[in-house]
This record gives structure tokens, sequence and C-alpha cells, in this order.
């Protein structure tokens, strides 16, 4: 049942914090518009019911290619967006700098190892923890314990990093298809690839289209059709790369998970390398405000503000049965996110959106671990 | 040349100075005038920032990027770029030999100092933003995301002035007594060693405390709130409460060299004094084995 009075509580609350957030932060990125892209993203997350996991299951249970077909058009967008940006910002891509700030990582086994533990805890918690972040919105209790066991996953990997770092990422190449290809040339491979997937979903039709609804519904009823959740966050994604950051949603977690588990005196004392990498790598504490924390503020109060007009909001508690599966889904979609430099939106989204190989090979194993994991709930349930 | 010629020339030369803009000095430009001038065809504005993607997001028009740790230092050997690197650098950012240079940057002007100094090195004289892009933002000037690919310029470098730059073995002289002044420009905790380096940095030295016979006088003591240099007589009396009147020749060193760039640059550049900045700073000193080091309060390095 929509409830329009909670809901424009909700954006009040939004308004509020919004005139409350300081300008910039500390390197003079616009906190406000940072919480205000959380918010676009959160809405079109909810709205769109753009679940990682359930984009991947729809396709695996009913083949259902929609959701899908709704993450390659938000690739799709998001890389000429971005390809756009860099272009200018690094006019040769020949040389040997990386675009500033973009995601674009080591490719090790670390990495596979990371992105196929983070698929598996999908399947086995039931969202990506973009997705566990919108359900907060929702309402769901469920997702809190799945969050609970992501930060321990966090600091599970903050332990193991060291070993990894030095094993397989310190070595492993960092691959920047425009190093490579050229602008052009990574922009046709990928957009390429890109329309390949897309082809390859869509052989079997498309599911029967709706009959039309008035404007309300389309936008506060409905699921909001593949092509317009895709559009709305790859732009996004561009904005975002342009003015704040890449998108992320880990970074913020993996700093509270790291500041609690080093006042815990758990962590090593020096993480190697890991505050030179571009990505969701996450700082000790330093400021209560910080982009990411205020990205994933607006994200949640955005979606609780479209659940409630929509009608989605249920408040529900996980039931007991159900918390050890969440803390431990919870807990490799962590530790994957930590030892991957970031999740479904920071390596996939923002990775293959700057041209990182690193973006493709967390997708491929990602999405492994994922059918791994639905198939071994099949089993056992 | 009669008095009178002299004190028309005197004159004259001053209303010129006045009406070239509110220059704090010969080698600082205020952000009005450099706004003023923004587009002139021999003017080059070089960001020098120490965070990523700060420029990029948006920088004072017309600027180009200097990436410190890559474009201003050789990325493998401890030292400043070389002369030819150095050189093509300036090249490619379109900088003839009588081009106005002018340099900023965040973090208080730090690594622009840093540059200021690396130029100055080669022989090129350079400009400060007075405030640099602190204040440059916080007046609400305006910004650009548009990249600059300018013509090749046709600047030659000098060999390096080596006078402008002190070694170990000049430091070594100056704690030994030879008339040279070490100012050390480190907290003042450091200093006194009763911490080996501020939180969260990884370079260490593995001693603590200071060159004997330095005298302590933090950087942030030469600027303003505003992020701006204090003016010239209040910086002149501030060294000389140190003992630092410019009487002697100068060292001045940190712990990398490069916030002890921004006091070279007000000693050197603001109060006219000679002037070396130490680039090997306390993360060599303080490694040095056998060199004689003051440590007042005693912090022993115990390997933790």
């Amino acid at each position: 049942m929509p409830r329009p009075i909670p809901a424009v509580a909700a954006l009040a609350v939004i308004a509020l914090i919004l005139a409350a957030l300081p300008e910039r932060d500390a390197l003079g990125r616009p906190l406000p518009l940072s919480m205000l892209l959380g918010g676009a993203f959160g809405l079109a997350l909810q709205r769109g019911r753009f679940c990682f996991w359930c984009l991947t299951r729809d396709w695996f249970e009913a083949g259902d290619p929609r959701g899908l077909v709704a993450l390659l058009v938000a690739l799709g967008v998001g890389l000429l967006g971005t390809f756009a940006v860099i272009g200018a910002w690094v006019p040769d891509p020949s040389g040997e700098r990386l675009p500033p700030d973009a995601h674009v990582g080591p490719v090790s086994w670390a990495l596979a190892l990371g992105a196929f533990a983070f698929g598996l805890g999908m399947a086995v918690s039931g969202s990506c923890i973009s997705a566990h972040l919108y359900r907060l919105g929702e309402g769901s209790g469920g997702s809190i314990v799945a969050l609970a066991g992501a930060l321990g996953g966090f600091a599970l990997g903050f332990m193991s990093w060291n070993a990894l770092y030095l094993a397989a990422i310190q070595p492993a190449p960092v691959i920047w298809l425009p190093a490579h290809l050229g602008y052009g040339g990574a922009l046709a491979l990928q957009l390429g690839l890109l329309a390949a997937a897309a082809a390859w979903l869509l052989r079997r039709g498309w599911p029967q289209a709706e009959p039309a609804a008035t404007p309300w519904r389309a936008v506060f009823g409905r699921r909001w059709p593949a092509a317009v959740t895709g559009l709305a966050i790859g732009l996004i994604a561009t904005v975002a790369y342009l003015r704040v950051g890449p998108l992320g949603v880990t970074a913020e977690l993996g700093s509270i998970a790291r500041t609690g588990a080093q006042a815990f005196g758990i962590l090593p004392t020096e993480l190697r390398g890991l505050d030179g990498f571009a990505g969701c790598a996450t700082v000790v504490k330093e400021t209560v405000l910080s982009r990411n924390g205020v990205f994933v503020i607006g994200l949640v109060l955005a979606s609780l503000a479209a659940a409630l007009a929509s009608g989605d909001w249920t408040p529900s508690l996980p039931g007991a049965r159900d918390v050890p599966r969440l803390l431990l889904g919870g807990v490799l979609l962590g530790w994957g996110a930590m030892v991957s430099l970031g999740c479904t939106v920071g390596v996939i989204l923002s990775g293959i959106m700057a041209g990182a190989g690193s973006g493709w090979v967390f997708a491929a194993f990602c999405l492994a671990g994922a059918w791994i994991g639905w198939q071994a709930r099949r089993r056992l349930a | 040349m009669n008095a009178r010629t002299t004190l028309r020339l005197t004159v004259g030369a001053l209303a010129l100075c006045c009406a070239a803009g509110a220059q704090a000095s010969d080698y600082l430009v205020t952000t009005d005038w450099l706004e003023e001038n923004l587009g002139a065809e021999d003017l080059r504005i070089v960001e020098v920032s120490v965070n990523p993607g700060v420029f990029e997001r948006g920088h004072i028009p017309g600027a180009v990027n200097f990436a410190w740790h890559a474009d201003l230092v050789d990325p493998v050997k401890r030292d400043i770029a070389s002369r030819e690197d150095f050189e093509a650098l300036l090249q490619q950012s379109g900088i003839d030999d009588d081009t106005t240079v002018v340099l900023y940057g965040d973090t208080n002007n730090w690594f622009a100092a840093w540059g200021a100094w690396v130029f100055d090195v080669y022989g090129v004289d350079v400009k400060l933003l007075d405030g640099g892009r602190k204040l440059w933002e916080a007046e609400g000037r305006p910004l650009s995301t548009q990249p600059l690919q300018p013509a090749a310029g046709t600047i030659a470098l000098a060999e390096p002035d080596e006078a402008l730059r002190a070694r170990l073995p000049d430091v070594l002289a100056a704690a030994e007594g030879d008339g040279t002044v070490l100012v050390d420009i480190r907290s003042n905790d450091e200093f006194t060693g009763k911490i080996l380096a501020p939180d969260g940095v990884k370079e260490l030295a593995v001693r603590a405390g200071h060159v004997p016979g330095a005298v302590n006088v933090p950087w942030g003591q030469a600027v303003a709130e505003d992020g701006t240099f204090k003016p010239a007589e209040e910086l002149k009396a501030l060294y000389a409460a140190a003992g630092v009147d410019g009487s002697q020749p100068i060292i001045t060193y940190c712990r990398i060299g490069e916030r002890s760039s921004h006091t070279w640059f007000a000693l050197t550049k603001i109060l006219g004094y000679e002037v070396a900045n130490y680039d090997g700073s306390w993360t060599e000193y303080g490694n040095s084995v056998g060199v004689p080091i003051e440590n007042p309060s005693g912090t022993v390095w115990t390997g933790q």
C-alpha cells in the first residue's frame, strides 16, 4: 500500500541532511552532491529492482533476460559517458598513467577468488551489498543481518590481505584496456561484448510487454523497464565520476570494519599497499562524514522514500533459521569485496565503465560463484 | 645619470610595479591578478596537487597538470627530475624561455613550492599563486575541466644550479659549525624527537631529533589564516626571532623536502636570503650512519 505522507517525510529528512552537510570533504569533493547521487542511485535500484542477484536469478530460474539487459544497458551508457570524461582527462591513454581514481585494479587470482566468493555470497544471502542497502529502505531486517556479516567479512579480508597482496596482488598486472587498444578500440571491444551478451540473452525474445500505465503508476507502481533503469544508472555513474568519484558502495562499510577491527587490535599494523590502490579501498575513519558515507545514506533514504511511495515498504524480520545463512552470505560478500577492492558496483559497474580488465574478470567469476551458489541452494532446499 | 633622473626612474619603476597589479613580490601573484590575466598569451599556469583527481575535476582555466611524484622527481632513484625529462615536460606544456609560469596547488602549495624549487634549480624563474588552490576555491573563482593541449614550447634548460640544493655533506658541515644556518620546518614534536614522524607516515627515519644547531620554525608560521604568505616584514621578524636574518647562508629541511620548499620560497624569494633546500631532509639525515644528532627528548627507536 502506498504511503505518501511517510514518503514525503523521508524526503524531508534527506533535505535536512543535505542542508546540514559541509560543502566539501577533505579532498574538496562536494558532499551534498555525493549524497544526491546516492539518492538517485537508490531510487533507480529500488524502482528498477536492480539487485545483481535478482537479475541473475531471474535468468537462471525463469530465463527472464530483462534484469541482465538492464545491467548491460547501464554498462553501455556508463561506458560511453565515462570514456567521454576520461578522454578529456587523459588525452593520451598509451602512457603509463591511469585515469585519476578510476577503479582499474590488479588482475590476479586473488581478484578471481574474491569475485567468486562474492558471487557465492550473493546467492547465499539473497543479494549483493548494494541491494542489501536498498532493501534496508524497504524494511528488510534480513539485510541488517547480512550487512553485519559483511562487516565481519571485511575484517577477515583485512586479516588475509597482506598474504594475498604479497603472493598475488602486488606482482599482478593492472590492465587498462585503452592503454593497449586506444579509446576507440577499447570502446569497440567492450560495446561489442555487451551487445553480444545482449543478443544472446534476447535470442528467445522479450517477455510480453505490459499494457500502458498512468505516469504515476509507471514511475511508482511498476518496476521500471530495463532500459530506463540501465540508462539512469549509466548517467548517474557518469556524473558521479565527473564530479565526485566512481560509483561504489563498500568503501564506507570497509572503512567502518577497518576502524572497528583496529580498535579490537585484530588487524596487522600495516595493510601493505592497500592505501595506494584506486577502488573501494578503505581508509581508517578520520571523519564522520565521508563522500562514500553520505552516498550510502542517500541511497538508503531515497530507497525508503521510493518504497514508501510505491507500497514496497514491508518491514520484516528474518526467521531464526535464516540468520546463519544471512550471516554466512554476508561474510562471503564482505571478504570478497575487500580482497577484490570493491563489489558488483565498484568493480563491475565502475571498473568496466572505465575500461578496466579487472571489471570483466570480476564479472565472470562473480557470475560463476552465483551459479554454483544457486545450484547448491536448489539441491539443499 | 644625475640624482633627479635616478629619482624619476625609481618613482616610475614603483608606479609600474604597482600598476601591474597587487603582487606581493616578484615571485608571488595574487588570485586577483591571476584571474585578470587568465588567457594572457605569455602566461602558463601549472597545477601541482598531491591528491589525485583534484586537477581533473576542476582547475584554474588554462592550467596544465604536473604530477609531483612522476614529473618533478625521478621515479626510480631518489633525485629531482632529470634535465632531459623536465625540459621535455616543459616544452610539451608549451613553455618558452620568456613564458611567465605561475604555479599553484592543493595542501597549501607545498608541492607547488617544491615545483618552484625544481624550476629554480634548472634556472627558470616562476611565480607562486599566493594562497594556492585553497584560496582560489574559497573566493569562489572559476574552475574549468577543459584540458589544455598547448603547442610545443621551445624552452631550453640550464644545467642544475647545485647552489640551491643542499646535500648531506653540506648539512654535516653546517652541523659542525661552518656558519650556515639550518632551519628545520617540521613540527616541534618531530624537531624535539618526541615522535619519529607524523601519524600515518610510512617513510621513517630510524632516529628521532634534529640536525645539531638547527632552529625550528614550523612552516605554517609563515602563512596567514587564508594560506597566503605573511607580509615580508612579519616574515623577517619571525625568522629573525629564531636567529635567521640572512647574514649567513641558510639550509632548509623537513622530512622529505617538500614542505621545506615552502619555507625555502619564503626565505629566498620573499626575503631575498641565500637559501639551499635539503631535499634528502630527515629521511636521509636521520637514517645516515654516524652523523651527529640532537635528540632532546631522548626517544629511542625500538624497531617496533
